[in-house]
């Protein structure tokens, strides 16, 4: 294994380690992906709409608002006491800093985005049996491109005192292909459509999450450096 | 050139800009023909698309500018960055406003999802992002980094976005978006819109230069006060 590869597994178990003990973020974002579905069920009406119209949408706005949640504090304690410093003078290039920081990003909202699909196929009774293949890679490849934009702006405004109220100005812009093409995908799979249909979609979700994450890679040292 | 030189620049070609935009207001109320299908309406289209033109390329500009700063780390490219961005917001805008009033008459409805619109509007808000990220940055040169870095992840996710709603259309298609791009425009349109992108373009130069002496002399401000505290 390269030394490159074992500096970002360094800081993935680092990051994974710390929440797994704290639990902080992944309460925060799973209490919020369910009251979310709660309050979802509530605001349709379903004698208008059918729930599995909308399932699609909903799971995906979920993750982005959830995963703004918990991807925005990527850097909160860190900064709060210098540690971040230790981490940027350590000899790990920047990039493998970032790619660190962003897998545990990814393992956490795939882990969110995980409960959400389930979360609605409970409150919606969407069923999820025919694709569920399908549906877990489509959540997939939009979670990678969403942490990988995230983690980079996250980085970003937590040098400015506005913190996590500006991420969404940044982030949301920039997500209009992943909401596109992922709420897409997911809507057809829901519905039973086999896998084809979406090939093109999840295609394009691919591109967008390679390209997400080789920006983030590219411009986090810029953000970081001193 | 010497700062006193930018600025006389400046206000020379806005000035002539501004005059020039001027006559292309008359020349569109008043010279231009009504064209045959849209009517009246049509005539804003000579504020429309010089406005769109200059805006996509000040914010090209900006995109480029902000590139070349992490590269090279001149100042000067930074205060070239926020001078096209900021002269960008304002001609944005101005497309913003003027195209769902055309809309309204000519598609029957104020906003439509078509890639043209959704593209403008989203890169509007990634420089609103832009800025916002700059004002409020504990330390401004880590300010003008992350700008830089807010606009150049824009310029690349830019052809993704249109892409994206390309698709997103050809999926549901929309009511009848029809565009008014005739390949020949008869000849009192055609003066008419090149003088309005003409008056557009100098009046862009003209700003950008006036906003770019302004930036330049606060960043020297802003030196001077730390030399003088330290």
């Amino acid at each position: 294994m390269s030394v490159y590869v074992r500096q970002v597994i360094a800081i993935l178990t680092k990051d994974l380690r710390l929440e797994l003990r704290t639990r902080e973020r992944l309460a925060a974002m799973g209490a919020f992906a369910i009251l979310a579905g709660v309050l979802f069920n509530f605001s349709i009406d379903t004698t208008v709409v059918r729930p599995q119209d909308v399932a699609a949408g909903l799971v995906w706005m979920t993750i982005v608002f959830g995963g703004l949640l918990g991807v925005g504090r990527t850097f909160a304690l860190e900064a709060q006491d210098g540690a971040i410093q230790g981490i940027l003078m350590s000899p790990a290039p920047k990039d493998a800093v970032f790619l660190g920081k962003m897998l545990a990003n990814f393992v956490l909202l795939y882990a969110i985005s995980l409960l959400v699909l389930g979360v609605f196929a409970l409150f919606f009774s969407v069923d999820l049996g025919a694709n569920l293949g399908a549906l877990l890679f489509t959540l997939g490849l939009g979670s990678l491109g969403f942490v990988a934009l995230a983690t980079l702006f996250s980085a970003v405004t937590e040098g400015t005192h506005m913190g996590d109220t500006l991420l969404p100005i940044l982030v949301f812009p920039l997500l209009v292909p992943m909401v596109i093409f992922g709420a897409g995908a997911t809507g057809r799979l829901l519905a039973g459509r086999p896998v084809v249909e979406v090939a093109g979609n999840l295609r394009m979700l691919g591109a967008f999450a390679l390209m997400a994450v080789a920006a983030g890679a590219g411009l986090f040292r810029y953000v970081v450096e001193e | 050139m010497t700062d006193k030189g930018i600025r006389r620049a400046g206000v020379g070609l806005a000035l002539v800009g501004v005059i020039l935009v001027i006559v292309v207001h008359w020349l569109s109320f008043f010279w231009v023909a009504t064209e045959v299908n849209q009517g009246v309406v049509q005539r804003i289209f000579y504020i429309h698309v010089p406005a769109a033109w200059v805006g996509f390329i000040a914010f090209g500009v900006a995109a480029l500018c902000s590139a070349m700063y992490l590269w090279l780390r001149d100042d000067r490219l930074d205060h070239a960055a926020v001078a096209a961005a900021e002269a960008g917001m304002v001609f944005m805008t101005v497309v913003l406003l003027t195209g769902p009033l055309w809309g309204k008459v000519a598609w029957g409805t104020y906003w439509t999802w078509d890639p043209r619109l959704t593209f403008t509007l989203l890169l509007w808000f990634i420089f609103l992002g832009y800025f916002m990220v700059r004002s409020s940055s504990e330390n401004p040169e880590r300010g003008k980094r992350f700008a830089a870095v807010v606009a150049i992840i824009g310029a690349l996710d830019i052809p993704l976005i249109h892409l994206s709603v390309v698709w997103f259309r050809s999926l549901h298609p929309t009511p009848v978006v029809a565009k008014p791009e005739g390949p020949t425009l008869p000849a009192g349109m055609l003066i008419t819109l090149m003088l309005g992108l003409l008056g557009f373009t100098l009046m862009f130069f003209g700003l950008f230069l006036l906003r770019y002496a302004l930036e330049s002399a606060r960043n020297r401000v802003v030196l001077r006060e730390r030399r003088s505290q330290s």
